[in-house]
């Protein structure tokens, strides 16, 4: 072999735990490796992730088993159409003791929230996610409280044709780093699941992997790792392309691309490497980008989803060739 | 408002035909200046959207203002509205272009009167294209003005157009239907059919965008007209090869093309009137006397002219090849004397495909491919050129006694066309009955002949005649008595015929005169004669023409031609040379009847003068299968070529600690990319081309999976795929070997799972490299594009206007 590579430390620890937590939520989640790399990636790039899919395919249960497996303070917040903004982020309430108004926190002060159905809460509720997520932070009668680190919402949503659901706004979607779709088990997968999980609940005997520390140092390790000039225009490259296809009415915007980069940086961590290669975007536009466009109508007409223009576009869009100095 | 400009370019480039045609250069500019007008007055007329027909009014008005200012400007009035007295002159200029133009042979002088000429004719077929394809929307049609114009040069130059000259003038007219193609799709509305899809973006969509078709078209007009050249240039035909330049071909300043005849009669007295008597050529004789030289012998009187019947020069008649055949007629009884002669032309003559030889030649000692017409011992080539030659002849002339010529047969076994003539007015007949009326014989008949020409008919020598078709002849026979050697000879030669002797006109060179040791011959010394046919004598040159100050200069009576009893006089030639007879002459061998070489068999062959190869046919196909096959294998040389270079990339030495970090960085640097290159192309090579997205570790995947890789070769493609991705996309590459195994190993397991066919076509034909030729191919279009694009005012200012 004529290539040795050494890999770091830090690296290697990373791998470990990550590892650690896959197998603690594989333990859960059976045959959903895919998904579950998938968490880990947006966890590790600092995101939010949604979790889409028709119901009782294991959403809520990958969100909880994330959660259960660190060690750190988990919230869940079912999503329902009388929800209000202040059922998550909390409530200045009058104590009659101090005579004060006091700070209730909502669920959202947690490290990791889980939004159950979250298209089943009303618009105004949604939006209330906004601020937190994006800024990591949550204004409450003109105070403003920072969100502990590391803070990942982990929405869950049926597909918006079901009934009595809010389709998420475009800039709510835009959010999320990632969406991922679980998809049916395989019947073998099914099989088991009836096996292992027939009696008691699997989530109750997941013990946590992993410390909130060692979560901060391993998201840490992955803004270290190392993008290239080429890589860094090919995530341009492939970004721009969905803005000029002429089967999609709205591109991915900036902050897209600046997600797939992220994503591509943990995605890379995960597989121990310290720098990224195209192949790291390749594997994530569809999870990172398909959410965030609009198919034209024309696309629309020809049932082409976002999903099938992507993995178009990653095969039209040429890999960087040579080294720009 | 494009139309009129490109018919005007197209005009020009077809015009750029003619250059041949003229000595000098004022014709191109008058032309220029013509074209111009009339394309000022074609975008004036599309401005102002006037009617159809006032486009070709205001043509012609355009045309003639310009033809007044330039030609008979200072008598027009303020230099350019024409008057009475400009239109007067300028009527006057074009008669004389007319004569001048008759009179001369191509290259015509550039004077004025023919310049006017060219440049009305070119003005005027410029409004016939303007017409056709702005007014009509015609732009096909507008092919024939332009044809018309371009059979000139075709029809006049016995060479043919020479290539260059072609292309440009196909391009001028390929552009003007690609332009009125334009303008017709560009109301359509939008085209669909654009090259690349970052072209459609920057579109500007007022009007149509007929990028694409533009390109269409220009790729088809291109190919059309390397077809149209390279094409005839490969077809194996009758015509010579001029590619490969086999066998004869190449006169003038073009390769390629059949011996070509000029008109010999109308060359003549263009010569005889040259202002300057320039010097043609010189020799020396074993005898020291003068003696015509031959250069034609025209056998064919059609009423309208004298020519001579296709030549037949088989390979076997070239002169280096022993004697030439023997002179007809010559019976071996008849005493000749041998004489050599040495022959230097002066290198400036124009081009020339015959030597000029004293008759009859019997051994030519020439450098080049120079070939011997059977009957009239004319000696010619396709190939070579006279200019500048120095060539050595022996020929052997008849010294026929009087009772020899007296017993000539009454009938002479010779093809009949020496004796055919066209319709001709019975006065002509009876004159030349008339004249040999009491002759015993048919010598003396010709000899009469000959008599009535110089002495009783009363003969003027003047070079200030037109014509020899039967009209001129009858005139000069009957009528106005006054001609030069041409008529002479002619009318000689037609009488004699009429009276039933075998005649034919021979053009060439008098003896010219002596200087110092040489005789010198000039363009003045250019002559024609007649030759008449006696039975057991042969050819026998006669001489009609008036010599001396007031006729042909330096002609030269022959003795035996002077009436009885001249018949003793003895011979002219000095006695010093060998005065033989046929019998003991070795070389001379006019004797040899049974030596005769078999003539060709048809003897009616006509078609283009195609001397029979000496190149047998089979040497011929092969040299050709054999440059075609040089030719496929150009791809396979290209990737040879860049595979060893990179395989040279592939290793890289240290030379020591002195070998700086950067400079090594950069060695591994080009090694791995040519590595990957490498692989790129033999992967391309055996049809698994790398799609551009495909990462190289994707790649290696592909392929390990794909063809079943062993661990041997799965472990070599992905340490290339490695080293490639490390040194693109990691922030230290880390340490890399250098990957010439690996790239071997690779190499073969792909070549393992190709087919053989498709091996063999990775050898010898490498897509590859086809994909990169094609590439070039792409990059020269797309220079083409760039030079249309070149606007002298740019679109947003065009649109504010």
């Amino acid at each position: 072999m004529a290539v040795t590579h050494d890999v770091s430390p830090q690296l290697d620890e990373l791998v470990s735990t990550a590892h650690r937590i896959r197998q603690a939520i594989e333990s859960v989640i059976e045959g959903k490796s895919d998904a579950v790399r998938l968490t880990l990636t947006v966890l590790l790039s600092e995101g939010h992730l949604l979790i889409e899919d028709v119901p009782g395919v294991g959403k809520t249960m990958l969100a909880k088993a994330l959660a259960r497996s660190i060690d750190c303070p988990v919230r869940r917040v079912q999503f329902t159409p009388d929800l209000l903004p202040s059922d998550i982020t909390g409530v200045s309430a009058y104590n009659q003791q101090t005579r004060e108004f006091e700070f209730k926190p909502g669920p959202i002060f947690a490290n990791i929230v889980v939004g159950d159905e979250i298209n089943r809460a009303s618009p105004k509720t949604q939006s209330a996610l906004l601020e937190c997520m994006e800024e990591h932070q949550v204004t409450v009668d003109g105070v403003t409280y920072e969100l502990d680190s590391p803070f990942m919402v982990i929405a869950t949503q049926n597909p918006i044709e079901m009934e009595g659901t809010y389709p998420l706004p475009e800039a709510q979607r835009d959010r999320f780093t990632a969406r991922v779709a679980m998809g049916y088990p395989e019947p073998a997968a099914e099989l088991e699941m009836l096996d292992v999980h027939g009696g008691t609940s699997p989530l109750d005997k997941l013990q946590p992997v992993a410390t909130t520390a060692e979560v901060r140092a391993l998201i840490e390790a992955v803004r270290g790792v190392y993008v290239s000039q080429p890589v860094k225009k090919y995530a341009i490259d492939l970004v721009t392309a969905t803005r000029h296809s002429p089967d999609l009415r709205l591109g991915a915007s900036p902050r897209s691309t600046l997600q797939l980069v992220r994503a591509a940086r943990a995605h890379a961590a995960l597989s121990g490497r310290d720098y990224v290669i195209p192949d790291d975007m390749q594997e994530l536009a569809i999870p990172v980008l398909a959410h965030r466009l609009l198919p034209s109508i024309e696309a629309q007409g020809q049932r082409r989803m976002p999903e099938q223009v992507v993995t178009e576009l990653v095969r039209r869009v040429p890999v960087p060739e040579t080294r720009a100095s | 408002m494009r139309l009129p400009i490109w018919s005007g370019v197209a005009t020009l480039a077809v015009s750029l035909t003619l250059y041949p045609l003229f000595e000098g250069g004022a014709w191109l500019w008058g032309s220029l200046g013509a074209v111009l007008a009339v394309t000022v007055a074609g975008v004036v007329s599309s401005r102002l959207t006037l009617p159809g027909w006032a486009a070709p009014v205001l043509g012609l008005v355009a045309l003639g203002v310009y033809l007044t200012a330039v030609y008979t400007g200072e008598k027009a009035w303020a230099l350019l509205v024409p008057t009475k007295e400009s239109a007067g002159a300028l009527l006057d200029l074009l008669a004389t272009g007319f004569a001048d133009i008759q009179r001369f042979a191509a290259p015509v002088p550039d004077d004025p009167p023919i310049a006017m000429l060219t440049t009305a004719g070119v003005g005027l077929i410029a409004i016939v294209v303007d017409l056709f394809v702005t007014r009509l929307r015609r732009a096909a049609l507008a092919g024939l003005p332009l044809l018309a114009l371009f059979t000139v040069p075709a029809a006049v130059l016995p060479d043919p157009i020479g290539w260059p000259a072609f292309i440009l003038g196909a391009l001028g007219f390929t552009s003007l239907l690609i332009a009125d193609g334009r303008e017709r799709v560009g109301h359509w509305g939008r085209a669909v059919l654009v090259r690349r899809s970052r072209a459609a973006e920057s579109g500007n969509q007022e009007t149509a965008d007929t990028r694409g078709l533009r390109l269409s078209g220009k790729r088809i007009g291109f190919t059309a007209i390397a077809l149209a050249v390279v094409l005839p240039a490969l077809l194996p035909t009758l015509e010579p090869d001029p590619l490969f330049g086999f066998g004869v071909g190449g006169s003038g300043k073009g390769k390629g093309g059949t011996i070509s005849v000029p008109d010999p009669v109308a060359n003549l007295r263009g010569r005889l009137q040259l202002p300057e008597n320039t010097a043609v050529l010189s020799y020396t004789s074993s005898d020291d006397a003068p003696r015509y030289l031959r250069i034609y012998a025209l056998d064919v009187f059609d009423g309208e002219r004298w020519t001579m019947t296709k030549m037949k020069g088989r390979p076997e008649n070239r002169v280096d090849q022993g004697p030439l055949p023997p002179p007809p007629g010559l019976a071996p009884s008849t005493k000749t004397s041998r004489v050599e002669t040495d022959i230097q032309i002066s290198d400036d003559v124009d081009p020339l495909e015959f030597l000029p030889l004293p008759y009859p030649p019997q051994l030519v000692r020439a450098e080049g491919d120079w070939r011997a017409d059977v009957d009239s011992l004319m000696v010619f080539s396709s190939g070579d050129l006279a200019s500048g030659l120095q060539y050595q002849v022996v020929s052997t002339e008849p010294e026929p006694t009087a009772d020899q010529l007296d017993a000539s047969s009454e009938r002479p076994e010779i093809d009949p066309r020496y004796v055919q003539l066209p319709e001709l007015p019975t006065r002509i007949r009876e004159l030349a009955t008339e004249i040999a009326a009491d002759s015993p014989t048919k010598y003396e008949a010709a000899v009469k002949l000959q008599q009535f020409f110089t002495r009783t008919g009363g003969f003027t020598y003047s070079l200030e005649t037109q014509g020899h078709n039967t009209e001129a002849l009858t005139d000069f026979l009957i009528q106005s008595r006054t001609g030069y050697c041409e008529q002479f000879a002619s009318a000689m030669a037609v009488l004699a015929r009429s009276i039933g002797i075998p005649a034919r006109v021979a053009i060439g060179y008098t003896g010219g005169t002596k200087i110092e040791s040489r005789w010198e011959v000039r363009t003045h010394d250019s002559h024609a004669w007649p030759e008449l046919y006696f039975e057991g004598v042969g050819w026998l040159a006669f001489e009609p023409t008036p010599a001396g100050s007031a006729g042909q200069g330096t002609a030269r009576v022959p003795d035996y031609s002077l009436p009885r009893p001249a018949e003793t006089t003895p011979s002219t030639d000095d006695p010093s040379t060998s005065p033989t007879t046929g019998s003991d002459t070795p070389s001379g061998a006019p004797n040899s009847r049974d030596r005769l070489r078999e003539l060709d068999p048809e003897g009616v062959y006509s078609g283009p003068i195609t001397p029979v190869e000496t190149t047998p046919l089979w040497v011929t196909i092969g040299l050709g299968v054999a440059a075609l096959l040089v030719l496929l294998l150009i791809p396979a040389m290209v990737r040879l070529v860049i595979r060893n270079r990179r395989v040279r990339a592939l290793t890289w030495k240290i030379s020591g600690p002195s070998d700086e970090v950067t400079a090594r960085a950069e060695k591994v640097d080009r090694s791995v990319a040519a590595a990957w290159a490498e692989l790129d192309d033999v992967l391309c090579d055996y049809g698994m081309a790398r799609a551009p997205s495909e990462t190289p570790r994707a790649l290696a995947r592909r392929l390990t999976q794909q063809h079943e890789f062993d661990a041997e070769a799965a472990g070599s493609i992905t340490a290339i795929a490695s080293a490639v991705e490390r040194l693109l996309f990691a922030r230290d590459p880390g340490s890399i070997t250098p990957l010439k195994r690996e790239l071997r190993i690779v190499r073969r397991a792909l070549a393992a799972t190709a087919s053989r066919g498709r091996r063999i076509r990775a050898t010898l034909l490498p897509p590859s490299t086809l994909l990169r030729m094609r590439g070039m191919g792409e990059r020269v279009l797309d220079g083409f594009d760039r030079l249309e694009n070149i606007r002298l005012w740019s679109r947003a200012a065009r649109k504010n206007a």
